[in-house]
């Protein structure tokens, strides 16, 4: 059986519906991060877990036990919140000891568990200092030693990282990902960063207007976006709408793929754009290249169903260094490579 | 500054327009204060003593009046903060339309004031206010139930009437800084809700609560003309502002017990600011 | 529950006196009925046409008016000058700024009077001393209010593009700041009519019967109740309550809760 168990979980607040019959269950030790816009639903379906929001109808287990009716401090988590919530008069050993104080639990044995916390997230160092003397990075560090330090079965994190600069975040989020393996903990895992849940997490369930589109490992959301929203969602895309011939839609000769309605869209990423001089495919002229290091970005201008349409290539910097605005090209995408969806 | 050597000309072009705020208000506040301190100590002829102060000290009638500010002001302060500090609080967590409410309660509340006020009050608990003849009428209570107005008791249930708002008023803000996500963080690790109050909330708010305690003591001791108001009837309490004031229109020379009551006045009133902005920098320690 | 019986005893205790004050000031006659007898405007009509009540209003109009002009006059080149050249001007006036808002008025009026007799005593008992003392003690609402403003407003590099397009301090300040800051400067102005057309104690003791002030009035009709007019006090009072609060809700709608902080608690003395 799996460890947290949502079964349809549905919750309505005045007039719009955030949960629509919410079914995912996490495995034990394994971190799933709720990927989606904001107002999706992934916060509250998170504070579903923790207690926090109670939901209308549906059935949340943890570890096998029914959890309706029973109150946040009785549920067996920890949860670190996107503003950290640190309480500002109390040390950053004050914070960490203060799931394990209210619990009346003994100061020798508090002290050692804070130590250790300190240890886990390498704050040995500032166990004095107020939150307000800590800079982000070193606050969400606490934020996790206090959401650890009791021992909770299931880890809660909202949006952890959001609040932090491009490098702290990168390097706090494998950070992130060692602790949880090192605990071994059950963790589930909010963002709105598709990045940040594609590199971190066992699997990734994407959401949208209150429901889950799309749930399975990243690599799979990543290659296999299952809906529309899933492939818009995760990863830049190209997309052209197109329209179907015998059932197969063609753009051109760039691919040629089954077509599951008379409009369609197509999406491919820009990775799996190939441009050639002379070869099959489309045919298209470069419009501007922008370099990004290691690839450069190519847009071009295609004419599909006699329309004009953008779509851009990565290609590795060496192949692009021939190319210049104007060239005549072929750009072909592997048919694999290429989701549909009905317009 | 002092080593430094200013040309006049740099001298005017550094603070020539703000001169003249500056004079008006050394004039106006700085001196009359200055002055206040000396002339408790200057004596008839010409020197310096404790003349003045003894004479307060010594008199029956000064001393009821200190005696009186002072524990109108501690009282006061003590209410205004039992009363308006769970007010503050559940107006925070009110919904807009009622927070609106209790927000402008709270401001009409702090404008009606002075001898307004003192109409007010005698209107509704005087003997013949509304009050006294609603209960006279419905219940029969004879004669009037309520305390003077000019009674320790009554002045303590007139000054609540702007003190309670004044603290509400001021502490809102504070309360602010209560983030909701700290309960719920409590509540996520296991403490109940008195444990947080505890541990996290009144640690939070105190140095706030103890700020809002000082200013209404300090503003208590000041009031002058609703106590002017009430306190017009014969056995009325006594209170350092009215002795200042009668004591500044009725003797034609000698304004040294004045003096000497103004100057106690003083070092409350700025003892109590100082130990006001303490708290409040206390307060932000954590922020 | 508990919250409820509170809230609700607080309001009945904010909402009675003020209710108590206002039925007078419509009652016909109200002497031991729970409530009054008949109901009129009279009072109101009969109130503004009585001299006294008047001239005390006018008294106080004037003084506020003049007040007002002392402080903008004093004020804006002083906060200009503290806000675009020289921030010590500020914290200098800061430090003054403390006397009016932490030592009572009555003392601020017992140092006045002591000064007034000691260098000048012809003043004493002149409209013009009144008229300084209130601005003295008035004063921190204007200077914030504008201090505010012209940091809302950038006065710092309004002033440096002024000066790059040729313009004279005093050209900069009236042409370029006054306009800017004129939201900050009417929030003040109101806050300041507010504490002058409502203060006792300096009125009380520095001038006293020879420019009768509308709460000078006030308390004039309240300590000699048996002589004085008790519908027509009533009538002064809800119309002062009402003047005090209309100022209040201005400054609160023009600052959009910006100066709201400086208000509601000073004007009372």
């Amino acid at each position: 059986m799996s460890h947290v168990v949502l079964d349809r979980i549905t919750k309505r607040f005045s007039g719009h519906t955030a949960l629509n019959g919410v079914s995912v269950h996490v495995e034990q030790g394994e971190m799933l991060a709720l990927l989606g816009p904001s107002g999706c639903g992934k916060t509250t379906l998170l504070r579903c877990i923790a207690g926090l929001t109670a939901f209308d109808s549906g059935r949340l287990t943890i570890g096998g036990a029914d959890m309706s009716g029973v109150p946040v401090r009785k549920r067996p988590i920890g949860m670190v919140f996107q503003s950290y919530a640190l309480f500002p008069n109390l040390t950053v050993r004050g914070n960490v000891a203060f799931p394990l104080t209210v619990r009346k639990q003994d100061r020798g044995r508090t002290k050692e568990r804070v130590d250790e916390m300190l240890a886990l997230v390498g704050l040995d160092q500032l166990g004095d200092r107020l939150p307000n003397q800590l800079s982000g990075g070193q606050q969400q560090r606490v934020a996790l030693a206090r959401a650890l330090s009791p021992g909770p079965e299931v880890l809660l994190l909202d949006e952890p990282l959001s609040a932090l600069d491009a490098q702290v975040r990168t390097r706090l989020r494998d950070e992130v990902r060692r602790i949880q393996h090192q605990v071994g903990i059950t963790t589930v895992f909010v963002t709105h960063d598709q990045a940040e849940a594609l590199a971190i997490s066992d699997r990734v369930a994407v959401m949208n207007a209150g429901d889950i589109e799309q749930c399975g490992p990243p690599a799979e959301i990543y290659t296999a976006p299952s809906t529309r929203f899933a492939a818009g969602f995760v990863g830049n895309r190209n997309t052209l709408e197109l329209s179907a011939v015998d059932g197969r839609v063609r753009a051109g000769g760039a691919f040629d793929v089954q077509a599951p309605s008379e409009r369609v869209l197509a999406m491919f990423r820009p990775e799996d754009v190939e441009l050639s001089r002379d070869g099959e495919g489309a045919r298209a002229t470069v419009d501007v290249t922008v370099f990004l290091g290691a690839t450069t970005r190519v847009y071009t201008q295609v004419q599909v169903n006699g329309h004009p349409a953008t779509v851009f290539a990565d290609i590795s910097s060496r192949a692009a260094a021939g190319l210049t605005p104007g060239d005549e090209v072929r750009m072909r995408v592997a048919d694999a490579h290429v989701q549909v969806f009905p317009a | 500054m002092l080593t430094r050597r200013l040309s006049p000309r740099r001298f005017l072009t550094r603070w020539g327009p703000a001169l003249p705020l500056l004079v008006f208000t050394t004039a106006t506040l700085v001196l009359p204060a200055i002055m206040l301190v000396y002339e408790s100590f200057a004596l008839p002829d010409g020197g310096l003593g404790f003349e003045h102060i003894t004479k307060v000290a010594s008199n029956p009638v000064d001393r009821q009046a200190i005696g009186g500010s002072l524990a109108l002001g501690v009282v006061q302060a003590t209410l205004a903060t039992a009363i308006g500090a769970p007010a503050a609080w559940l107006i925070t967590r009110m919904r807009l339309g009622g927070r609106a409410f209790w927000l402008s309660l709270m401001n009409v509340a702090s404008n009606f004031a002075g001898i307004g006020l003192a109409f007010g009050f005698v209107a509704l608990i005087g003997s013949t206010g509304m009050l006294t003849l609603i209960l006279k009428a419905l219940l029969g209570v004879e004669g009037n139930p309520f305390p003077s107005t000019g009674s320790f008791n009554g002045m303590n249930l007139v000054y609540l009437y702007f003190n309670v708002p004044m603290f509400v008023l001021l502490t809102l803000p504070a309360l602010s800084v209560l983030k909701n996500d700290w309960q719920e963080a409590a509540e996520v690790c296991k403490a109940t809700r008195w444990q947080f109050w505890r541990y996290v909330g009144i640690p939070v708010l105190s140095p706030f609560v103890i700020a809002g305690w000082l200013l209404v003591f300090t503003w208590t001791i000041g009031v002058y003309a609703v106590a002017y108001a009430v306190a017009a009837s014969p056995g009325s309490q006594k209170l350092i502002t009215l002795q200042i004031g009668t004591t500044l229109e009725t003797s034609v020379f000698g304004l040294g017990r004045a003096a000497v009551l103004s100057v106690l006045l003083m070092i409350l009133a700025i003892g109590a600011t100082v130990l006001y902005r303490l708290c409040l920098k206390r307060a932000a320690r954590w922020l | 529950m508990t919250r409820r019986v509170f809230l609700g005893l607080l309001a009945v205790y904010f909402g009675l006196p003020l209710l108590a004050a206002l039925l007078y000031s419509v009652a016909t006659r109200w002497t031991d009925t729970p409530l009054p007898d008949g109901y009129t405007l009279s009072h109101w009509i009969n109130v503004f046409a009585k001299p006294d009540v008047v001239g005390a209003l006018g008294r106080s109009l004037l003084l506020s008016a003049v007040v007002v002009v002392i402080e903008i006059v004093l004020v804006v080149p002083a906060a200009y000058w503290s806000v675009v050249h020289n921030p010590r001007i500020g914290s200098m006036i800061q430090t003054i700024a403390v006397i009016p808002f932490a030592i009572p008025w009555v003392v601020v009026g017992a140092g006045i009077q002591l000064v007034t007799k000691s260098v000048a005593p012809q003043l004493f008992g002149t409209f013009w001393l009144l008229a300084a003392s209130t601005a003295a003690i008035s004063f921190p609402f204007m200077y914030r209010a504008v201090e505010s403003s012209l940091l809302a407003a950038g006065a710092v590099q309004l002033s440096e593009a002024a000066a790059t397009c040729g313009a004279s301090p005093m050209r900069t300040l009236l042409k370029v700041i006054v306009p800017a800051i004129r939201g900050g400067v009417v929030s003040g102005a109101l806050l300041v009519i507010a504490t002058a057309m409502n203060e006792f104690a300096l009125a009380k003791i520095l001038v006293g019967v020879s420019f009768e002030t509308l709460p000078l009035w006030s308390a004039r009709q309240f300590v000699s109740r048996t002589l004085g007019d008790p519908n027509a006090l009533a009538v002064v009072t809800i119309f002062t309550f009402g003047l005090l609060f209309a100022l209040s809700a201005l400054v609160v709608w023009l600052g959009r809760g910006r100066v709201s902080a400086s208000m509601g608690g000073n004007t009372i003395s």
